[in-house]
């Protein structure tokens, strides 16, 4: 489904993102770890083609992401509040990103309410985007990439800023979302979230791809000591 | 304290407008120059020049009268443009710093503004070279506290103002309207508040005892800055902020992919500060008819095509010089979403020549002055909406700064920057060099048709225009994604 090769980010001197080649296969589920600074936002907008990468190229479906504009069609992402229109209303929003995928507001309508668990919208109907908290920003990104009912979906972190029920109700949709065939692309910073729910997981560290592994019931433990002993 | 001054510098060093406009800010400073020297020089020859104009009164008479009009200039000018020095205050709220401090520290710091400075070279010179040479020690004493009083006075009152009106535009319209009011009776004589300033300024001086008055008033209108920070010093809850302001333009997402962009940028102009001050701002320039349509300039045609030009775009020319920076804060979500560039660029077209066609109906009654405006402005807006639009979307793609849509637009240069300066010369340019081209050869009248048959093509053939405009962001849009990320 994606496949990267030859992928290299040099920002100045002192950080480089280098991935020789990696590919993600249909319906992998795979997180992506790392401390801060190691690349995980770097390698997720490489694969949103919002920043051009130094060498190499990263492919959809078999198409460069930076030559065709075709993986918008299928791609559901949020990285950060960059990706919401700040004096929308949430409900505005949605009908704004549905009416792209050529959605009308029944439809929307009917995705809110089977989400309500997740995002209340009705008691956020009349509050523009920008004077929502940072949780609830993050519900509308997340809820606004998944809308589209993308093939692929790429999210940075979605589970910063959410109350426990929310993490909850987030990983049990990844799941669902999963089983029904979606290609899904985490990063997150909570180890236990990412071995619970990735079929596969990557670490990151200083722009490398270190490690490459596929989840079973020790993986907790290896990625607890692999990031203890990188720590010291 | 130091502290919060070093702070202070370091926010303005620092901010990303201050390291990347270094052009800008060097132009703006020969403005500065240019205002003072010339502010000195008046001062210095106000006695000549006031003794011309008025041989009957004292030359502290009338200067005084002078500096009446002044002060009530000033209070408008500062309010639009004046910006008050803000220090983030959230960040030293909860440190051991007394708050007291925090609230005193912005209000000392503006008495260190241009225009207090302004006000000063105003003042001084003519002081020393007439009142301190001619008036006894206390009387000239008396004279110079009253008036830097009065200066400070306005610098405090600015702060009430907008605090507390910057949110009411009808406040504004009727504090505006009352100082010309106030002008206008005094420049006819009827009531003349002037007269009477200019007896108080020369009575306050000669007893002494009287400069306590404004001395006090200052200590009032500075207490009352102070109280009115206070009250704000409170971190605003966004539970307040609702709306009712929705639902708008719902019937526009029904027609595509440009109907619901169109949709949304409607929304951007009137849901943000920037974009509305923008609004407010580019309805002078509908105005400019009146400076310039007179005799003196009915003849001149390059001045009713520059004019022409003007109010047939005003809205549209102001808002769209930052055509994609608007969008500066979410740029993001154009790239991930399913928008093509050709559909975004066409989007921001058809909004411009909405806005051209909108100016161009509401200056059409100026033919009422005389029919070649009409003939002109007919052809500036076909231009206009054919190409002022391609060179102003063309510039834009070189945008990268960023721009806060929340900040009002008076004195406000984020996002400009040498790209806006480049733009000019085509976009005033263009349509002089084509009508010069015909005068040259005697045909001065139809230079203006050719600019209108010249617009009228660019229309018919927009779609290769609104190309040619994508494929240049296509080219430039990771380097302004960048730029508006930082």
């Amino acid at each position: 489904m994606i496949e990267i090769s030859n992928l290299s980010k040099v920002y100045g001197k002192k950080f480089s993102l280098t991935i020789p080649t990696l590919a993600i296969n249909k319906n992998e589920l795979v997180g992506l770890v790392g401390n801060n600074g190691a690349g995980k936002t770097t390698l997720l907008s490489l694969m949103l083609d919002l920043i051009p990468a130094t060498n190499g190229f990263v492919k959809s479906k078999g198409m460069a992401v930076s030559k065709s504009e075709d993986w918008k069609n299928y791609t559901g992402s949020y990285l950060n509040e960059r990706f919401l229109i700040p004096y929308l209303t949430p409900t505005e929003f949605f009908e704004f990103i549905g009416g792209l995928h050529g959605k009308n507001a029944s439809d929307i309508a009917l995705f809110l309410k089977e989400n309500e668990a997740f995002f209340k919208e009705d008691a956020y109907d009349k509050t523009y985007i920008r004077d929502l908290s940072a949780g609830n920003k993050n519900k509308v990104g997340i809820l606004a990439a998944i809308l589209p009912k993308p093939e692929i979906l790429i999210l940075d972190e979605p589970f910063a800023n959410l109350d426990p029920s929310s993490q909850l109700w987030l990983k049990s949709k990844l799941k669902e979302l999963n089983n029904n065939g979606v290609t899904i692309v985490v990063s997150s910073h909570d180890l236990k979230h990412v071995t619970e729910i990735c079929s596969r997981i990557l670490i990151l560290d200083n722009g490398k791809l270190v490690k490459d592994i596929p989840t079973n019931s020790n993986s907790l433990k290896e990625l607890e000591n692999y990031f203890n002993v990188s720590s010291i | 304290m130091r502290q919060l001054i070093v702070h202070y510098w370091k926010e303005k060093v620092r901010s990303p407008f201050w390291q990347k406009s270094i052009f800008l800010n060097i132009l703006l400073g020969f403005v500065a120059i240019y205002l003072i020297l010339n502010f000195i020089a008046l001062s210095l020859f106000a006695d000549k020049i006031l003794l011309n104009a008025y041989p009957n009164q004292s030359v502290i008479f009338s200067f005084s009268k002078i500096l009446f009009y002044y002060f009530l200039l000033d209070i408008v000018f500062r309010f639009f443009m004046q910006q008050l020095p803000v220090i983030s205050i959230q960040p030293y709220l909860t440190l051991p710093i007394r708050k007291r401090t925090l609230l005193h520290f912005p209000l000392i710091r503006s008495v260190f503004s241009f225009f207090n400075l302004l006000g000063l070279v105003l003042i001084i010179p003519f002081f020393i070279k007439v009142i301190a040479s001619t008036e006894t020690v206390s009387y000239s004493l008396c004279w110079l506290i009253t008036v830097i009083s009065l200066i400070f006075i306005n610098n405090f009152i600015n702060f009430f103002l907008k605090k507390s009106f910057s949110k009411k535009p009808l406040v504004v319209i009727v504090l505006v309207a009352l100082i010309g009011l106030l002008l206008f009776m005094d420049v006819t004589g009827t009531v003349s508040i002037s007269i009477v300033f200019a007896n108080f300024l020369s009575n306050v001086s000669l007893s002494g005892f009287w400069v306590l008055v404004p001395l006090a008033t200052l200590f009032f209108f500075y207490y009352l800055a102070y109280a009115l920070l206070k009250n704000n010093a409170y971190i605003e809850s966004p539970e307040n902020k609702v709306n009712a302001n929705i639902g708008k333009f719902r019937t526009l997402s029904n027609k595509g992919v440009i109907g619901s962009l169109i949709g949304s940028e409607l929304k951007l102009i009137l849901r943000n500060k920037r974009p509305k001050s923008v609004l407010y701002l580019s309805a002078f320039f509908l105005l400019y008819g009146f400076i310039f349509y007179n005799e003196l300039y009915l003849d001149k045609i390059y001045m009713l095509a520059f004019v022409g030009l003007f109010v047939t775009s005003a809205l549209a020319i102001i808002y769209y010089q930052y055509v994609f920076s608007w969008e500066s804060s979410f740029f993001d979500t154009f790239l991930v979403q399913k928008i093509s560039a050709n559909n975004f660029v066409a989007s921001k077209y058809y909004l411009f020549a909405l806005m051209c066609t909108v100016s161009y109906l509401i200056t059409l009654p100026y033919a009422f002055i005389n029919y070649k405006i009409a003939i002109v402005n007919t052809a500036m807006f076909l231009f206009n909406v054919g190409i002022s639009s391609i060179i102003i979307f063309y510039s834009g793609t070189f945008s990268v700064s960023f721009i806060d849509l929340g900040k009002s637009q008076f004195m406000n240069y984020q996002g400009t920057g040498a790209h806006h300066f480049i733009m000019m010369i085509p976009l005033f340019g263009l349509p002089l060099l084509i009508i010069w081209l015909f005068d040259s050869f005697g045909m001065k009248d139809y230079g203006i048709y050719a600019l209108g048959i010249i617009g009228a093509l660019a229309i018919i053939f927009h779609k290769y225009c609104i190309n040619f405009v994508s494929h240049q962001l296509v080219r430039q849009k990771y380097r302004m994604a960048c730029g508006f990320r930082e």
